[in-house]
């Protein structure tokens, strides 16, 4: 296990560090951060005065020796925009969308297992037509409009929640069921189809013969197996929340990663869009070790290769 | 029956507390919520000219010198009580005293000169230098404990108007690094920032002028204009002062106003064919604004005749919009073709996404028109980055002729902060250079009063008549949601402030 923990984090390691040098390349073929940053009315001396104060004028190799000498102090840059360490602002947006993302997922994984099952145990019974209907539906609704259809439902019809904002538990109701539907969705897909396989199994029905309870036989020997790709789905889908809930943050006003990254990019702010990819980075490949980590303790065979 | 009244009672009364407890937090009391679309990044005053800072600094927390009435762009005292030009090179401004910042300093010329020489600073690129004051240079000086003289080495009779957009800021602000907790003298203290959620002003009560009725302002930043207009009608928030056209649906509540933005497609008259003037009038003649109104603009925006809007010194109110008359563009097309002219090469239109509301529509419609009148074009939608390569120099050689959609928003007072970017032969974002409008431009620029105004007009009757740089749109109205419980009305000025002694209670 140690071994395979190892080689994990560190084929993780050197995907980073290609994963920083393709950005900071890539952030600069796009351009001079000085046109954006700068009025558009801004004369061309100050133009050029702003590009060579912020050695925008050097050499691209420059540029990256000067990133990489800072990167060894530990420096990820400063943000012209903020006027402040870019890594002050990435470190605020992350918990934001951290903690959406964990209660978003725990909600969808819990709530697909256990409708994903049930479906499965009667397969095309009512239940298993409804919650397949439902999850398809759910699975392929456009976010920003639920998100804004819930807001003229909710909050300006009902007047049961608020709009949009951080506070209270009524904040979360929103945001976090825009935010379950795709990945609950998916997700009961997923657990019905991988229960009907394991449902339908040897090792089941032999259970069965051997008079086992019912109730083990689903949660204890059919769900432990079924659920292996159901992790690698959820795993997608948390990596993919924890890459910015973009819509999510934008309509809701939560100051995420996802809204932060996108300001960024579009403001040229190279030194916040290489400190948040650094960071999100890390966390999904964090995210990977532990579904890693979660397919070796299910099934052995994982660890032993 | 007493077990049915209990069971109700208690029924209500889980109701009620659910409810209470899942309601949302209403604006209310002596406070003012104000939902912007954008956050700031940093909030110096000297980057106060910039919406997303202005809204919340300008005016509110610090002052300028003077104040720029957008209305109808006169200047009033603010900071300084009067001031006068003492030669042909300097000014002078009158400090008014008894003013205290809000960590306690006070205003005087020796604080005044201080904070103007911060703003321009160039080791900061505080937009109030690289702006307004990118290519003047400025030394400020202390004539007397009240009184500053501003030298230029080049006649700037406009002066006055250039210190209303000058926040003067305390003389214990940081230099040349933006500031996150401004001090200024204005009627509301900075108070707190939690980035990506609010800003909170308090009022000041050692306040030199009259005391505001508005007791603590919260600002709050939502991207998406209906989520703004949804919090005003909820009472989350009491005013939004930009929503979409399409989310200003309640006549109780939404206003529109004039925003000083105009609307054009800067054609590039460097490149063949658009060096033909016969074409560029065929293309003003080929858009019928009319159509456009009320569809994909805004049923009040008016048909522009020049860049700047009516409020605005220098603005030419006798000039006529171009009128839709299809058959004379084809008539110009045909003339030019007959005298050898390509006209059809491909023009490109570049478009910036989110410029407007429906800016990629508008653009489609253009085309279409356009395309009637015999041109050959085609649209192509850029994010800001790539569309200001095509707007701003320095141009690349091989960019071909295009058209550009922009929007142009002066409130300053005088046509002097459009007129030379967009037109002078070495302006930023200019394609024509004529001798007539250069030496209108030069002479505006160092005239004053009636003598100023007319140049001004005269080089605006030009560039519309005999030169036709641009394909003229309209100039714009924003919309504002304001909740019934605010009497607030807005105006021009909201587009880049909010000053919030203006605001009232019902």
């Amino acid at each position: 296990m140690k071994n395979y923990l190892s080689r994990r984090i560190l084929s993780s390691l050197l995907a980073v560090i290609g994963l920083f040098i393709m950005v900071f390349f890539l952030a600069r073929l796009t351009g001079d951060p000085g046109h954006l940053y700068l009025p558009i009315d801004a004369p061309l001396e100050v133009r050029k005065e702003f590009s060579e104060k912020h050695g925008f004028n050097d050499p691209i190799y420059i540029q990256f020796g000067r990133f990489a000498a800072d990167l060894t102090q530990g420096d990820l840059g400063y943000s012209l925009r903020k006027q402040r360490p870019a890594i002050d602002v990435v470190l605020e947006a992350i918990p934001v969308t951290l903690s959406l993302a964990a209660v978003a997922m725990t909600i969808a994984l819990f709530g697909a297992i256990i409708i994903g099952s049930l479906a499965a145990y009667k397969p095309n019974g009512i239940f298993d037509r409804i919650s397949r209907v439902v999850s398809l539906t759910a699975a392929s609704a456009p976010d920003f409009w639920v998100a804004i259809t819930a807001i003229l439902i909710f909050s300006v019809s009902l007047r049961w929640l608020p709009t949009s904002g951080i506070g209270g538990f009524p904040y979360w109701i929103m945001p976090i069921g825009i935010l379950v539907i795709r990945p609950l969705g998916l997700l009961v897909q997923v657990v019905r189809g991988s229960m009907i396989t394991a449902l339908s199994s040897d090792f089941v029905k032999t259970a069965r013969a051997k008079g086992v309870k019912e109730k083990a036989v689903i949660f204890k020997h059919a769900l432990r197996n079924a659920l292996l790709p159901v992790i690698t789905v959820a795993g997608d889908q948390a990596a993919a929340i924890a890459n910015g809930a973009i819509i999510v943050e934008t309509i809701f006003g939560w100051p995420g990663i996802g809204k932060l990254m996108l300001d960024s990019i579009l403001q040229r702010d190279f030194a916040v869009v290489q400190a948040s990819i650094l960071i999100t980075a890390i966390v999904i490949l964090s995210i990977n070790i532990i579904i890693d980590i979660a397919y070796a303790t299910l099934d052995p065979r994982i660890r032993h290769k | 029956m007493k077990v049915k009244h209990l069971s109700l009672a208690i029924s209500a009364a889980s109701i009620v507390a659910v409810a209470s407890f899942f309601s949302p937090a209403y604006a209310g009391g002596k406070t003012l919520t104000v939902v912007l679309s954008e956050e700031p990044d940093i909030v110096d005053p000297c980057e106060a000219t910039r919406s997303n800072v202005g809204r919340i600094i300008m005016q509110n927390v610090a002052e300028t010198l003077v104040e720029i009435d957008p209305k109808d762009g006169s200047i009033k005292a603010r900071l300084a009580t009067s001031w006068k030009q003492t030669d042909n090179l300097t000014w002078e401004f009158n400090i008014r005293k008894g003013v205290k910042f809000h960590d306690g300093a006070d205003l005087n010329a020796k604080t005044v000169v201080k904070s103007i020489k911060r703003a321009l600073n160039p080791k900061y690129d505080c937009e109030a230098r690289t702006k307004f004051f990118g290519n003047i240079s400025v030394t400020p000086s202390v004539v007397g404990s009240h009184t500053v003289a501003i030298k230029t080495k080049t006649p700037q009779p406009i002066m006055p108007a250039m210190m209303g957009i000058m926040s003067i800021t305390s003389p214990n602000t940081q230099e040349a690094k933006g500031e996150r907790n401004p001090q200024g003298t204005g009627p509301y203290v900075f108070g707190k920032w939690t980035p990506g959620q609010s800003v909170t002003l308090k009022r000041f009560s050692g306040y030199w002028g009259s005391t505001p009725v508005v007791e603590d302002v919260m600002y709050v930043f939502r991207k998406e204009s209906a989520v703004r207009a949804a919090m005003v009608k909820t009472g989350e928030a009491d005013i939004a002062p930009n929503i979409a056209v399409q989310d200003a649906t309640d006549p109780k509540m939404d206003f529109s106003y004039f925003n000083s933005e105009t609307a054009r497609l800067r054609i590039d008259m460097s490149q063949k064919p658009l060096d033909d003037i016969r074409l560029r009038k065929a293309m003003n003649l080929a858009i019928d604004l009319d159509a456009l109104r009320g569809t994909i603009f805004a049923a009040g925006v008016v048909p522009q005749t020049q860049i700047v809007v009516p409020s605005i010194n220098g603005h030419n109110p006798r000039l006529k919009p171009w009128p839709y008359n299809l058959a004379e563009a084809k008539k110009l097309v045909a003339a030019a073709k007959a005298d050898g002219v390509d006209v059809g090469k491909e023009i490109v239109i570049i478009g910036r996404l989110g410029i407007y509301p429906n800016s990629t529509e508008a653009m489609e419609a253009m085309h279409a028109m356009l395309s009637e009148a015999g041109f050959n074009l085609k649209i192509k939608m850029m994010e800001t980055a790539g569309w200001l390569n095509f707007l701003s120099r320095p141009y690349a050689e091989d960019r071909g002729p295009t058209l550009v959609q922009g929007q142009h928003d002066n409130n300053n007072g005088d046509a002097v902060f459009s007129m030379y970017n967009k037109y002078a032969c070495e302006g930023a974002q200019s394609t024509t250079c004529d001798s007539k409008v250069e030496a209108g431009i030069k002479a505006a620029t160092a005239a004053t009063g009636d003598k100023r105004r007319d140049t001004w007009q005269e080089v605006q009757r030009r560039l519309h008549q005999d030169i036709v740089p641009d394909v003229q749109m309209f100039h714009m109205v924003g919309f504002s949601r304001v909740n019934p419980r605010i009497d607030f009305t807005p105006s021009i000025a909201t587009n880049s402030q909010l000053q919030v002694s203006q605001v009232k209670f019902n």
